[in-house]
């Protein structure tokens, strides 16, 4: 086997194993509200993720890879040794998956996004000195990371107000579920399709402007919205008195909104963190192919679909065992305050990834977590427990960072 | 592996309805107490008594493992002091009830005739307020999913209004009470204290129902 081979082969076995480990990492994270408020089961959790993460992953997957690839990392100071550049990135991908693995371990509930950066700005430094990295774009990056839980805080907090003046502090909440459910599917169906048809689906070929995403976009939401109108008239009323009753059926018409936003979050999670595992994988393969390392790299769709497939492979095997655990486990979580959480994080997610930077999605859960607890939805917020997350999240990119310049060091003195 | 649920402590809103089914069986036990005193069976008062320093203690224990589970790291969407107010209030009852069972097993004295009725009035009454307030605490996981708002908030205030009602008459019924009491001049003094003390006790427990209707208004407030 010749280098090249070797090499090319080494970086797919890299990618899969990064790939494995978001899909075992991040996937419990995104999915655990909808199963621990009981409006999943375990097993349907893992359709709708293995559904939700290849689809958001091979549509939408291509943006967020070109932030991590090209965007810090300049490529210029490879341009002499381009295989230098193949060893770092192959140096990134294990390092940041071994990190991930020993999170999962220990029970952190850890960024992939950060643990990828981290082992990029890690090699970068290691062969190019502080001048390889772009810090504007690396500070950016940071800033994203503080921004997103805050972002999906904020988000999550007016929007668990606005259901509480507009339904829960109601005479009769049930009623005004009724009443906002086709709006708020209206509302998925134009985010989700907007993640889609604007700059999306490259790989279909529907590669739409604003405008026209927007449009098309808004069908999709009226859609939506004409087909769980009727469904949700249909839902049979409970009279005004029996408060507890009404409460109980209005957090079942939550239920609906909840699995509906636990496919809306899988497919973010996707989209934005695919390019965690099939960023690096490109570069190796953009390099291998040509010889020199390119400014501009166009994603392959068999990449893309590699990293979702391995995103779903590592849920199916790992991740399954984490959701059981949650879906015994009893969490003080109801669909509609899980749906909150979800919604917002999904939101904030989608979008920055759509502005091309990419935030964590597990930060922006427990950001939107909080966000949902500080308005009074929740009945306790373990804040130790944040405070923990908090240190793993710091301990993440320098300890990624060292791994990766340790392993291009140590395949820098082997290889060549 | 941990996941982000994990940020989801132990709701201390159950304990806390745990604690006051504790406190609703004592409160439960004042009525065969007092039936079995008036009707001189000094051995069941006995054993009622005990049976309330059982659940009394019970409901300590779970007062103390709420406390020891709610550490300063722990956020609640209520105040933390008054959700502490709360807690005390609902073990205040039980040690009330306490204090009465332990009152009456101090000496056996006979209830005099024209005290029997009015004072047997004054425990039922006490009995029901207090179990309406134990109710109450039974709504808070409603009131919880309702955002401390809503019908449920309503029903909360009407309850606490009720409550703040009934006590009012209690303090009027148990002034009466001890108006007669007074009255009566060929009471020994070991036996007019006493059932000076107990009158007095019983109005403590509706004293510290009331406190719970109070506290929850507080939630609701803020």
């Amino acid at each position: 086997m010749d280098l090249n081979t070797f090499l090319m082969v080494f970086a797919v076995s890299a990618c899969i194993y990064m790939a494995c480990n978001i899909g075992a990492n991040d996937v419990a994270n995104a999915m655990g509200t909808s199963v621990g408020s009981g409006s999943l089961t375990f097993k349907q959790a893992i359709y709708v993720a293995a559904i939700a993460e290849f689809a958001g992953a091979y549509f939408v997957g291509g943006h967020v890879s070109d932030t991590i690839r090209k965007g810090m990392l300049d490529p210029i100071i490879f341009s002499d040794a381009p295989i230098h550049l193949v060893y770092g990135m192959i140096a990134a991908l294990v390092a940041a998956a071994l990190w991930l693995n020993i999170a999962s371990y220990l029970g952190w509930p850890v960024s992939t996004t950060h643990s990828i950066v981290g082992a990029v700005v890690g090699f970068g430094v290691t062969a190019g000195g502080l001048d390889a990295i772009t810090w504007s774009k690396v500070w950016a990056v940071v800033i994203s990371w503080i921004v997103s839980p805050l972002m999906g805080g904020v988000v999550a907090f007016l929007l668990f107000r606005f259901l509480t003046n507009q339904v829960f502090r109601r005479r009769n909440p049930l009623l005004y579920a009724k009443k906002i459910l086709p709006y708020m599917i209206f509302l998925v169906c134009v985010i989700l399709a907007n993640a889609m048809f604007y700059k999306g689906l490259k790989n279909l070929y529907l590669d739409l402007s604003f405008a026209k995403a927007m449009f098309y976009s808004i069908i999709f939401g009226v859609i939506g919205f004409l087909v769980s109108k009727p469904l949700a008239k249909k839902i049979p009323d409970v009279p005004k008195k029996e408060i507890h009753n009404q409460l109980e059926a209005t957090e079942n018409i939550f239920k609906y909104l909840q699995i509906t936003t636990a496919f809306y979050i899988a497919f973010a999670h996707g989209s934005n963190d695919v390019a965690n595992a099939v960023g690096p994988l490109a570069a190796v393969f953009s390099i291998l192919e040509s010889g020199t390392v390119a400014m501009k790299v166009a994603m392959p769709s068999w990449i893309l679909a590699l990293g979702g497939g391995f995103i779903v492979f590592g849920l199916l095997i790992w991740g399954r065992r984490v959701m059981e655990t949650i879906g015994n486990k009893i969490t003080e979580i109801t669909p509609s305050r899980g749906f909150c959480a979800t919604f917002a994080g999904a939101t904030v997610v989608l979008v920055c990834s759509k502005m091309g930077l990419p935030v964590s999605t597990t930060h922006t859960l427990v950001g939107s977590v909080i966000g949902v607890g500080l308005a009074r939805g929740l009945p306790t917020l373990n804040l130790g427990i944040i405070k923990e997350i908090i240190i793993s999240w710091v301990a993440t990119v320098p300890f990624t960072g060292l791994l990766a310049a340790i392993l291009f060091k140590i395949m820098l003195f082997t290889l060549s | 592996m941990r996941t982000i649920l994990s940020m989801f402590a132990k709701s201390p809103f159950k304990p806390l309805v745990s604690h006051i089914d504790q406190v609703n069986e004592c409160v439960n036990k004042i009525k065969p107490l007092f039936d079995a005193y008036s009707s001189k069976d000094y051995k069941k008062v006995e054993e009622i008594a005990k049976d309330i320093s059982k659940v009394e203690y019970k409901a300590d224990k779970i007062k103390t493992d709420i406390r020891q589970h709610l550490p300063q790291s722990i956020f609640l969407p209520v105040d933390k002091r008054d959700f502490m107010g709360l807690l005390s209030a609902q073990d205040d009852i039980a040690d009330a009830v306490e204090d009465l069972a332990v009152l009456m097993r101090i000496k056996n004295i006979e209830i005099p005739e024209k005290l029997s009725d009015p004072l047997m009035d004054l425990v039922i009454h006490v009995v029901d307020l207090a179990n309406d307030a134990c109710s109450m605490i039974r709504e808070l996981e409603d009131l919880l999913e309702a955002s401390f708002g809503g019908a449920e908030a309503e029903k909360i205030e009407t309850m606490a209004a009720n409550l703040g009602t009934a006590e009012y008459e209690a303090d009027k019924k148990q002034f009466l009470l001890a108006q007669k009491l007074f009255s009566l001049n060929d009471l020994g003094a070991a036996e007019l204290f006493l059932l000076n003390e107990v009158i007095k006790k019983l109005g403590g427990v509706a004293d510290q129902s009331e406190k719970i209707g109070k506290t929850l208004h507080l939630f609701l407030s803020r």
